[in-house]
């Protein structure tokens, strides 16, 4: 370890030796000694070995003594070399060669070019956005050898600073022998976004077990995605439980980046809570439920910007009865939505405020061959502010229903995302055509606090506002939290766990 | 190489389809492999931006050709390219690190079979028993895939590195021979 360390501050030399007492020899001076540390010279060559003995007496030449290096490497190819010439106060030069085990090093053994001293830090591609901090601590890769470590980590650091975008770091030969270039290579991020997928794993102590795996076939990089999806059970999501499975194919550039397309299909088999048949029973009005449902829905996004897009397109589903299979109903809607994100960062960033809206519309209308009529306006916002291990959420959401819509379209509330602390069995057990719900969190080291509003009702029915809080580990991937309902006829508080992927 | 090859048994039925040779030094069974080129293409492409490679290699003994396994060997090695010298530099991971460098292509390419061994005593083979080999390598991580580092350790990024494994199938290869004898 000794031998490593010596070769370390060798090859820092550049850094190192301006605050140094002893200051390298100069060129052309007379070399009065010459040491090898680290290895046995006389497991050269003879012919090497002639080679550096000869240098003693001889003027200094440092071309001629990285040729030595080389030539050591060459004969020693499990070692690394490097040569420093120290300046004697009588004006001679000691010439030291120091040779070390590449597997000594990790840095070494991971990249033998984290031997060179990296002489600039340089960043192509979209960079403006990154914090003037990030900025300055690349910039202090240069002058020493190269840490791959640091440089992963300041990778990732870019990544996080400029989310959505490829970070790719690369070396090139410096302008002199032994120096290195670091460039971090960023490439913009697309202006329309494969979907987030929508695997999950999720306890709901009234409600029970969901589970959904989405398999994506595709590198971040790439324009195409497919994606598998299994659905074992997911009573979480909507008033119905369903299972089955779901195929999607998203292009992100059809000819030009502004233009995307997106294809789903999705086969469900339905179950249905005892709550929900008992009130469908006693209102007619709302539409039957079924015992599967195909859907197919084809999308076409455009982007105004990468911020901005607008999607356009046709969600067809058949539903088999389930008291009069094989009858069915077709709820052929046209879908149009428009989403908006974007996220600002502090200089330094030690801060940052990430904003997403959205608003969709589905509309069952004449000519799409359907047998319910209906318009569903859903809209959504969402607002994070992050600083430190600190974050604060809120969201907010308002849906209205006109018509007569699937109850697979019909709003819900109370389950592991919204109103956590109610079981939406209680609330609706039919769902509703018109809802609101907010949330506020706040969250340290993930640890955090919330406090949920919301409704979901009929038309002609009064709204009844209901409230709930809690707390728990929520990091967005996993969470494990404890909510309590408010204004609840039952006040028992309702246990939430699982995974999102 | 330094390394007593004591003898090769090859079937002269199979000799001129193979690509594959075995040989032995004491315990050590070594496989070399010809036209079985890993430092091309895309991978080389990495390399001379100064980026490392990792090369996971797969050695398995069937009892036939494509038949049950024997016995199989794993080992990783980690390629780079050392600009300034123009040579590959290859570590082996694991224990113990073994490191080399100044190779050219092949001459690393070698280096990574010659360190990938396996013991012959602990095939339970017969001197007359033929076996089958299968060498396989797999290039890892080559996409630069941006990661969110809060979700480096979620099943998100687990699926999105087996999804982009699957994609990268073309950067693994694979080359079988036999049937070999023990000397």
């Amino acid at each position: 370890m000794r031998t490593l360390a010596l070769l370390v501050l060798l090859l820092g030399l550049p850094c190192v030796a301006a605050n140094a007492q002893e200051s390298d020899a100069p060129e052309g001076a007379i070399v009065d000694s010459v040491e090898m540390s680290g290895f046995s010279p006389y497991s050269l060559s003879p012919g090497l070995q002639k080679e550096m003995d000869t240098l003693v007496g001889a003027p200094l030449r440092r071309e001629r003594l990285n040729e030595l290096v080389s030539r050591i490497e060459g004969e020693q190819p499990e070692m690394v070399a490097a040569v420093r010439s120290v300046a004697r106060p009588d004006g001679k030069a000691h010439v030291i060669f120091l040779v070390a085990r590449i597997s000594d090093d990790t840095d070494l053994s991971e990249n033998i070019n984290a031997r060179y001293i990296v002489e600039s830090v340089d960043l192509e591609g979209p960079v403006s956005d990154i914090s003037q901090q990030l900025r300055d601590d690349l910039q202090k890769l240069v002058g020493k050898r190269l840490d791959t470590e640091e440089a992963e980590q300041l990778k990732e650091r870019l990544e996080n600073e400029l989310p959505g975008r490829d970070v790719a770091r690369r070396i090139s030969k410096g302008s002199e022998a032994g120096r290195i270039r670091v460039v971090f290579e960023v490439v913009d991020e697309p202006w329309i976004r494969f979907a987030p997928t929508r695997s999950k794993l999720v306890y709901h102590s009234e409600q029970g077990w969901s589970g959904a795996l989405d398999i994506p076939f595709s590198r971040s990089s790439s324009r195409h995605r497919f994606t598998a999806g299994f659905i074992f059970n997911d009573i979480d999501e909507l008033i119905e439980e369903y299972s089955g499975f779901r195929l999607g194919f998203e292009s992100r550039k059809i000819g030009t980046d502004k233009l995307g397309v997106r294809l789903d299909f999705a086969r469900f088999n339905e179950t249905w809570e005892d709550a929900t048949l008992s009130a469908l029973a006693l209102n007619p009005t709302i539409p039957e439920p079924c015992r599967n449902r195909l859907t197919f829905e084809p999308t076409v996004t455009f982007a105004f910007t990468p911020s901005v897009r607008l999607t356009g397109g046709v969600s067809l589903s058949d539903m088999e009865s389930l008291t009069h299979a094989p009858d069915s109903q077709k709820a052929n809607a046209w879908v149009a939505g428009i989403s908006a994100d974007h996220t600002w960062r502090a200089q330094d960033g030690s801060a940052s405020q990430s904003l997403e809206a959205s608003y969709g519309l589905r509309a069952a209308v004449e000519g799409l061959d359907s047998d319910l009529f209906y318009k569903r306006h859903l809209g959504r916002a969402s607002y994070r502010y992050t600083q430190g291990h600190s974050e604060a959420l809120a969201s907010i959401s308002l849906g209205y229903i006109s018509g007569q819509p699937p109850l697979f379209e019909r709003f819900s509330l109370g389950n592991s995302t919204t109103l956590r602390g109610f079981d939406k069995y209680d609330i609706a057990p039919t769902g509703g055509e018109r809802m609101f719900h907010s949330s506020i969190e706040y969250r340290y080291h993930h640890v955090g606090v919330f406090f949920d509003t919301g409704s979901v009702w009929d038309r002609d029915v009064d709204a009844k506002i209901r409230y709930s809080t809690g707390f728990g580990v929520n990091n967005d991937n996993f969470f494990l939290l404890l909510g309590f309902p408010l204004n609840g006829d039952d006040a028992t508080p309702i246990f939430m766990t699982g995974v999102r992927f | 190489m330094s390394l007593l090859a004591l003898a090769v048994v090859l079937s002269p039925m199979a000799l001129a389809a193979q690509t594959l040779t075995v040989n032995a030094a004491g315990d050590a069974l070594r496989v070399q492999a010809r036209n079985f080129s890993f430092l091309e293409g895309p991978v080389l492409t990495r390399l001379k931006e100064g980026r490392s490679v990792r090369i996971d290699f797969e050695l398995t003994v069937l009892s036939k050709p494509e038949g049950p396994t024997v016995k199989q060997a794993v080992q990783g090695f980690t390629v780079s390219f050392d600009l300034w010298e123009e040579r590959f530099a290859v570590s082996r991971t694991g224990s113990p690190p073994r490191s080399i460098s100044h190779l050219r292509a092949n001459d690393a390419e070698s280096w990574c079979l010659e360190n990938l061994t396996m013991s012959i005593s602990s095939l339970g083979i017969g001197r007359d028993t033929p076996f089958w080999l299968r060498l396989v390598y797999r290039v890892q991580d080559l996409a630069p895939v941006a990661e969110d580092p809060g979700q480096r350790y979620t099943l998100q990024a687990l699926i999105d590195r087996l999804s982009r494994r699957r994609e990268e199938a073309d950067l693994a290869k694979s080359v079988s021979g036999g049937p070999f004898r023990l000397p």
